[in-house]
């Protein structure tokens, strides 16, 4: 069962033993009718390891950009091989973080830095309704993401993060392999970015660790552990599920051309009395 | 394994999680209380970045004609959802726009579908509930 096969695979102990209590409790109502699909049809690389190589969409945008019927398919091809992911709980903030939050959604959005073009941090562009792909090398991993035309770099080969970063929106990413699964720990972000949807800022003291886990021919599972000391009360997890999409191809996307929302949304923050401050 | 119930939750609360993605707040600017259907004639088409843009002159009941303005996805999805440039959309084709009106601006609107003379619908922009609380 591939639920089970990727708790195995989940390295952090609470993290694994929250999720074979989900498993439990799923498990009984499910009649185990289950085919234990093996992951045989998982690409490999020459050197054994999952290949990771390919088009990717993830199933939490899916409805946007393909449409309420490729969600449906997604859905049903999920319960059909027994795929689930505990759900993403709302973000641990801190108190004073939280009145941040409620104050950013009280103003509708209008302080989103995604709004105004700047780049989506980790992990939300992983999360945006525009494909991306991956291309996996022996010693290292590149993302190319059509949303922003951005890209990561992703070393395998042991090094280090650098020891001169500079905040950035995308941080610095470090991957390593346990397993089947491709470990990314990133650091080194600014504060200009937000995590999923409006409102999840972080301090520059957030570290992201992401496992990437191709369970099928088909689907990457993804999980992003976030720690940020300065606004959580614990780290923040969530999941989604990547989704191939061979017949794709990665298109430009400038998204500064014609964004009249700068404009808006600078005329609505300074008619504003109530202007949060990131932190 | 055959998943049951309680399980399709977690997937729904997963597939949720990401609901507020698209490219800005559709509540900062647009009333989901003010959904508008408009049938009129494309003046113009703007296929640009992060949002295309339309005109629609728009008769009204009293015979005074409205040029509305609205905007949808990016050129990018569009096309993904069967749009063609200087083919789907052109001045002079007779659509039918549903979206909703703009908090302030009188004639503005973001759009949701369109629905073409040969009756295809196509989708054209965000849901309400994308973005904001």
């Amino acid at each position: 069962m591939r639920f089970v096969r990727f708790v195995d695979r989940v390295s952090n102990a609470a993290l694994r033993g929250t999720l074979v209590v989900i498993a439990s409790t799923c498990m009984p109502l499910a009649g185990l009718t289950q085919s234990d699909a093996s992951a045989d049809d998982v690409p490999r690389t020459s050197d054994g390891r999952p290949d990771l190589s390919g088009i990717w969409i993830a199933t939490s945008a899916l409805g946007l950009l393909e449409g309420s019927e490729a969600l449906q398919a997604a859905r049903a091809a999920d319960r059909a091989a027994g795929r689930a992911l505990p759900a993403t709980e709302p973000p641990p903030y801190k108190p004073e973080a939280e009145a941040l939050r409620r104050r950013y959604l009280d103003r509708q959005g209008i302080d989103d830095p995604m709004a105004r073009c700047l780049l989506s941090g980790v992990p939300r562009i992983n999360t945006r309704p525009l494909p991306f792909e991956i291309v996996q090398l022996p010693d290292r991993v590149i993302i190319l993401y059509e949303v922003h035309h951005a890209f990561r770099l992703i070393p395998t080969d042991g090094r280090p993060h650098p020891e001169d970063l500079e905040p950035t929106y995308l941080g610095d990413s470090v991957g390593r392999w346990e397993g089947d699964t491709l470990v990314v720990e990133v650091v080194g972000f600014n504060a200009n970015t937000w995590l999923a949807g409006t409102g999840t800022h972080h301090s520059e003291a957030m570290r992201v660790v992401e496992r990437y886990t191709r369970d099928s021919a088909e689907t990457i599972l993804y999980e992003a552990v976030i720690d940020d000391p300065i606004v959580f009360e614990k780290p923040w997890r969530m999941y989604d599920i990547f989704r191939l999409r061979p017949n794709e191809r990665i298109r430009e996307y400038e998204c500064i051309e014609s964004n009249e929302d700068i404009v808006r949304f600078e005329e609505l923050l300074r008619s504003s009395e109530d202007t949060p401050r990131a932190n | 394994m055959r998943l049951d119930q309680p399980c399709l939750v977690f997937v729904a609360a997963l597939l949720s999680a990401g609901a507020a993605n698209a490219h800005h707040s559709f509540a900062a600017i647009f009333d989901s209380e003010k959904p508008v259907t408009l049938t009129g004639t494309v003046t113009s088409i703007e296929w640009v970045n992060p949002h295309i843009h339309f005109t629609l002159e728009v008769k009204g009941e009293d015979g005074a004609v409205a040029e509305w303005r609205f905007e949808g996805f990016p050129p990018n999805m569009l096309v993904r959802q069967g749009w063609r440039r200087g083919e789907t959309l052109k001045p002079g084709n007779t659509v039918t726009v549903s979206g909703w009106q703009a908090r302030k601006e009188p004639y503005l609107g973001s759009v949701r579908s369109v629905r073409l003379a040969d009756g295809r619908e196509l989708t054209a922009g965000p849901p309400a509930s994308i973005g904001g609380r």
